[in-house]
């Protein structure tokens, strides 16, 4: 038995307010990044705090919320760093989760930063993969403990892109959420288009992941369109949806009886490339997937809505 | 690159060297050197747009002087584009040439820069 039909709704960025103009009826939740509602001063000349808020931006979010559900899907935290995790920005998330009332908060199962002493860079510009091993999950669950003392939310961890796995890793990706779960309560934020990544690059099998992942951990889930890059593809939000991929949500969907949300992302400078419209049409099968999840539709009426 | 550089940079178990030594040698890890460029490069691309375009063949060479000269990013745009910026014009006290036009993009995108760090600073 579901607990309501999932939302429908965006990842948020700067033109998703017209969006919402456009087609208002069918944005139901916003995905927040609070990364971009504000200028972290850490390595630079501060004036007061550290963080300076892009008030302009949070405003006009506030507008868009009204009537809507907002959650949180930070960037910066980079839970699974064996580093420890960054107080200062867990209290910013914290927050502004409680100025724009986020209902849940996600992150990335992907590390961002490096240990600003061991190499030369400490900001990774992209989420790195994740060795799935007992000594990971235990800085994870660590973490995890903190954020939920600080945000006062349920948690959920996004799978990433991965171009490179991590070889010989003690679990598997899905075990490794399905053990998150289990043990420190933390959902899982499907993407499922990070799972085309993999197939499409032959780094990984969505079906034997997808029959492995515990159901039960699912509370949202993300659908993209990427495209190719020196001979691989990858999750560029500059696309609309692959079927595959909406074949995969109809064929599992209903099978996430935890499922609040199903999210389209899009990088707000292929606006011109998809259009409002195209935009508009995936909010429109975003919410007729989320009927079919929330009617529990069997997997052989499912085969039905692929074509 | 000799994997040897591995064990001279870290302390790693045998499992982690080996996993370091696979994934450097995947196909893939080109792609992630890749986006790791692109993701470095986005906020000056973007802010400096016409500087970038009128540079051409001279933009590479620069931006690795840059990232050379300076291996952490700042994830303040602001402040990022704002370094870079100084980087272009120390380079340009030491000799390095600009065209007229190109001088004149860089001056007029520098400047919208600062404006936008300016207005960053949004708490007192």
């Amino acid at each position: 038995m579901h607990r309501g039909r999932p939302l429908a709704g965006l990842l948020n960025n700067p033109v998703v307010p017209s969006v919402i103009r456009y087609a208002p009826e069918l944005v139901e939740y916003i995905d927040v990044i609070p990364d971009r509602l504000w200028y972290d001063f850490e390595h630079g000349e501060a004036i007061g705090s550290r963080f300076h808020r892009v008030t302009g931006a949070i405003e006009e979010l506030k507008e868009c919320a009204v009537g809507r559900v907002l959650g949180g899907h930070g960037i910066g935290l980079s839970l699974p760093s064996a580093i420890p995790i960054d107080m200062a920005m867990v209290a910013e998330v914290a927050s502004i989760a409680h100025e724009l009332n986020l209902q849940w908060f996600s992150e990335h199962l992907s590390t961002f930063l490096v240990s600003h002493g061991s190499v030369p860079n400490s900001q990774a510009g992209l989420g790195l993969p994740v060795p799935y091993d007992e000594e990971t999950l235990q800085i994870i669950k660590s973490k995890l403990a903190i954020l939920k003392n600080a945000l006062g939310c349920d948690l959920l961890l996004e799978n990433g892109a991965v171009f490179t796995p991590v070889p010989d890793t003690e679990m598997s990706e899905p075990e490794f959420l399905n053990r998150l779960h289990a043990e420190a309560g933390c959902g899982t934020l499907l993407d499922l288009h990070n799972l085309y990544v993999g197939l499409v690059n032959g780094v990984l099998s969505p079906v034997e992941y997808l029959e492995q992942l515990n159901p039960e951990c699912v509370q949202e889930i993300h659908l993209a369109g990427g495209h190719e890059l020196a001979g691989f593809y990858t999750d560029s939000h500059s696309n609309l949806t692959p079927q595959e991929v909406w074949s995969w949500a109809y064929h599992y969907g209903p099978r996430f009886r935890n499922l609040r949300a199903i999210v389209f992302e899009f990088h707000e400078s292929y606006l011109e490339k998809l259009g409002l419209q195209g935009i508009a049409g995936e909010l429109e099968r975003i919410r007729d997937l989320a009927e079919h999840v929330a009617s529990g539709v069997s997997e052989s009426a499912a085969a039905a809505h692929v074509s | 690159m000799d994997p040897g550089i591995l064990r001279e940079r870290y302390h790693l178990s045998e499992r982690e060297y080996e996993r370091l030594v696979k994934m450097v040698n995947h196909r893939a890890m080109a792609l992630n050197c890749m986006l790791y460029r692109a993701n470095r490069l986005a906020p000056i691309a973007l802010n400096l747009h016409e500087f970038c375009v009128l540079l051409g063949t001279r933009l590479g060479p620069l931006l690795t002087e840059y990232s050379l000269s300076y291996p952490h990013t700042n994830v303040h745009f602001y402040l990022e584009c704002d370094r870079f910026c100084r980087f272009v014009l120390s380079k340009v006290n030491e000799g390095y040439y600009l065209e007229p036009e190109t001088r004149a993009a860089f001056d007029e995108e520098h400047s919208k820069i600062q404006l936008g760090l300016a207005a960053s600073y949004t708490v007192i």
